[in-house]
């Protein structure tokens, strides 16, 4: 019953798009536009996640069910990541600089 | 008659400071703009294959006069084989891209003559200066000058912007500089990282350096140079994390100077790229790390795009997602990708700018760029906007035009070297390409046109009309007989593997 | 026993010296760049990377013992090659540096307009998400009014 319940409150998540980026979206077509959004942003990466098969198969099952549950349970996903990517300076400066740091700390300290 | 490989630039540079002299003599302005803007693409097609050394200082060892009277420490040295000089280097790829290069500047440039009352020598300053430094990044076979000409045709797109009078403009460009000051000069430490190993900057050199294993390839020197040098391509080419900032400054441009602008990341991208790929794709991670960005840049660029409601951002979004089909062929680094990635190169530039020309005219029609308050735009333009569903069609890949076949061609590749996932996400990421060209366009031109919207009483300025045919046109042409381009490109690849 | 002046010696022989006070010049130009909020005090820790760069680049051309890499006549070619500094990073360090100057006076004309439309300095006010409430609503609207390309052209050349 829970679990049903669960399911049921994720597609009312999914419905209540509208709601949440309301802002921006009121017609129609902007509500489907949020919801190809969200499908295609989940389906690519899902299929790219799939690519770690080429390490491990293991690895790519954990991975790839570990990614669809925390994608489905987060549902509605862009409008947060609309607000991540928005034209503030002070989120770009800390993606830029997030990724500065990933990038020299993986290249540098990933190959010895 | 290699003295035109260094015109190439020289030209639009001494043209552009003329424009700037003679700014506000309008007659003479618009003359001399468009006898360059002729110019342009038509030097490509007469200069030689060839190197041209700047100041005529060739390699020690093509000259055995010379070589006689050094040191023999030296003349036996590699030394004897380093360029000294910067050397710009003309090959059948760089003869392509500068070709279409020189087709949009033209019109970009003219479009915007025409349409502008106020003739400005200024922005025609920043577009032939803009033009040359990207002209430069082709051309250059010194990783050093890429750096200045690149820096050069970053504050040229600040100006670019800055002309237009949009809202937040100042904003923008502040906010882009900013990046930018932390971007670039990573790059320069990074180049600095490679010239205290190698003691050269000329990408040949540096080349043979690690191949002959002159320094260590694996050496933490040039791995934190290789970090750097990543970073700064993620900036100059507008890739994840940077893609936001690179959107707005397409969308804060006017329409004629956003298609040049688009030119410009597009073709320090794959200068960059290629730089990149020559001198580090020895590293075994260097095609995974492309790959992830590139496909980063796509699925952000995509979800974006969908979602943005004024339609100069919507096809910035999409500008900076098609760019990651080029790192896919990067990334990918077989002789066929890579093909494929430089052929959708030129293909986004003929068609982004033809959709931003002619959105353009919508704009101008109108003052507005918000689709909200767009509609029924088609009862006065039907003939430019069934010419614009074509270019969107190009865009989104669809047979028998040109995006169709550079688009196959990466798919085909992703499949040869097994990665179908890349290629199911290739064609995903262009059906939805189609759903928001398609959805841009319903809402411009199909929609119910809303009581308020005014639109001007005037035709829609001929020089624009020309433009959309002519790009149209390549658009087929190229869809039809790809081999006219992808010949030399694919030499090219060959060479680079 | 080590003293401090013996380290500083060789800190300052090797080129060690002047690459860390680089890093330090960049590591304190980031800093400032990203979290100071007076945009004037970002621009001047933009200088700051630059700066930090400039001198990474041109640490590298340093050699122990090296001369200056001018060939006078007489000189012996092969002692000469053996000994004299390595001149290229200075010749790209000069060209930096100009870029570097150019992109600054950009930077510093648009802190002006800026300045001038917002009334501030203050970057989470001028791009933060609380709408500037402008101060003057007229002067806003005549400074709008005044972007026009001659203003442009001034900030460029």
């Amino acid at each position: 019953m829970e679990l049903y319940d669960k399911i049921v409150n994720s597609f009312k998540g999914i419905t209540s798009i509208k709601e949440k980026v309301k802002d921006d979206l009121t017609t129609n077509e902007s509500v489907s536009s949020a919801l190809a959004a969200e499908l295609v942003l989940i389906s690519t990466l899902l299929i790219a996640a799939i690519m770690f098969r080429h390490i491990n198969i293991i690895l790519t099952i954990v991975v790839v069910l570990g990614l669809a549950l925390i994608l489905i349970t987060n549902m509605p996903l862009i409008p947060k990541l609309i607000k991540e990517q928005s034209d503030s300076l002070e989120k770009m400066m800390f993606y830029v600089i997030l990724t500065l740091g990933i990038l020299i700390t993986i290249i540098y300290w990933g190959t010895i | 008659m290699n003295e035109l490989i260094a015109l190439m630039v020289i030209i639009p540079i001494a043209c552009a400071l003329l424009l700037n002299l003679f700014h506000k003599k309008d007659n003479t302005v618009k003359i001399i703009a468009i006898v360059v803007a002729i110019v342009l693409p038509l030097i490509p097609i007469l200069a030689n294959f060839g190197l041209h050394y700047f100041g005529g200082h060739a390699p020690l060892i093509t000259n055995p006069s010379l070589l006689e009277k050094v040191p023999e420490t030296i003349a036996n040295s590699s030394l004897a084989i380093f360029h000294p000089a910067v050397t710009y280097s003309y090959e059948a790829i760089q003869k392509v891209f500068i070709f279409f290069l020189g087709i949009v500047a033209f019109f970009a440039i003219f479009t915007s003559l025409s349409q502008n009352k106020k003739i400005s020598g200024v922005l025609m300053f920043l577009m032939f200066m803009g033009t040359a430094a990207v002209t430069a990044l082709l051309l250059s076979d010194d990783i050093f000058h890429m750096y200045i000409f690149f820096e050069i045709a970053a504050l040229t797109q600040v100006g670019i912007i800055l002309t237009s009078k949009t809202d937040n403009n100042y904003e923008t460009a502040f906010k882009y500089l900013i990046l930018g000051a932390i971007g670039a000069p990573m790059l320069l430490v990074g180049i600095g990282f490679v010239l205290g190993i190698v003691g050269s900057v000329n990408i040949t050199d540096i080349v043979y350096a690690i191949s002959q294993n002159l320094v260590y390839p694996f050496s933490h020197s040039l791995l934190i140079a290789f970090g750097l040098i990543f970073f700064g391509w993620l900036y100059v080419s507008g890739l994840p994390p940077f893609h936001t900032i690179k959107a707005n400054v397409y969308s804060q441009a006017l329409p004629n100077a956003a298609a040049l602008l688009q030119v410009f990341t597009v073709i320090t991208f794959i200068a960059f790229g290629i730089t990149i790929f020559r001198i580090f794709s020895y590293l075994p991670f260097f095609k995974t790390l492309v790959l992830i960005f590139a496909l980063l840049a796509m699925i952000l660029g995509i979800t974006m795009a969908i979602m943005q409601t004024d339609f100069r951002k919507m096809i910035g979004f999409l500008a900076v997602g098609e760019l990651g089909y080029i790192g896919l062929g990067f990334g990918l680094g077989t002789e066929l990708s890579i093909t494929a990635g430089l052929f959708q190169g030129i293909n986004e530039i003929i068609v982004t700018a033809l959709l931003f020309i002619g959105f353009g005219t919508v704009l101008y029609l109108t003052k507005t760029s918000d689709t909200r308050k767009l509609g029924g735009m088609i009862e006065h333009t039907p003939k430019l906007a069934i010419m614009i569903l074509i270019g969107g069609l190009a865009m989104a890949g669809v047979p028998p035009l040109n995006g169709f076949q550079s688009k196959l061609m990466i798919v085909q590749a992703a499949l040869d070297s097994g990665f179908p996932e890349i290629a199911i996400i290739a064609v995903l990421i262009s059906i939805v390409t189609f759903m928001v060209f398609v959805k841009a366009f319903h809402s411009i031109y199909l929609k119910p046109k809303p009581n308020n919207l005014k639109v001007l009483n005037k035709p829609v300025p001929n020089s624009s009309i020309i433009a959309i045919t002519v790009l149209l046109i390549l658009c087929i042409v190229l869809g039809l007989f790809p081999q006219l381009v992808t010949d030399s490109i694919s030499q090219f690849a060959m060479g680079l593997i | 026993m080590i003293d401090t002046a013996s380290i500083m010696n060789i800190l300052a022989d090797t080129q060690l010296l002047s690459l860390f006070t680089s890093a330090a010049f960049i590591i304190v130009g980031l800093y400032g760049a990203i979290f100071l909020d007076n945009i004037i005090k970002k621009i001047i820790g933009i200088a700051f990377i630059e700066e930090g760069a400039n001198l990474f680049i041109l640490t590298l051309g340093y050699k122990q013992g090296g001369v200056i890499p001018i060939f006078l006549p007489g000189m012996n070619a092969e002692w000469f090659a053996a000994n004299s500094a390595y001149p290229l990073p200075q010749a790209l360090v000069l060209t930096t540096i100009v870029i570097g100057a150019s992109v600054l006076a950009v930077m510093l004309a648009i802190a002006m307009v800026l300045y001038k439309k917002h009334g501030t300095l203050s970057a989470s006010e001028i791009f933060g998400d609380k709408k500037i409430i402008s101060r003057n609503k007229n002067s806003t609207s005549k400074n709008r009014g005044s972007n026009n390309f001659d203003d442009v052209g001034d900030a460029n050349e």
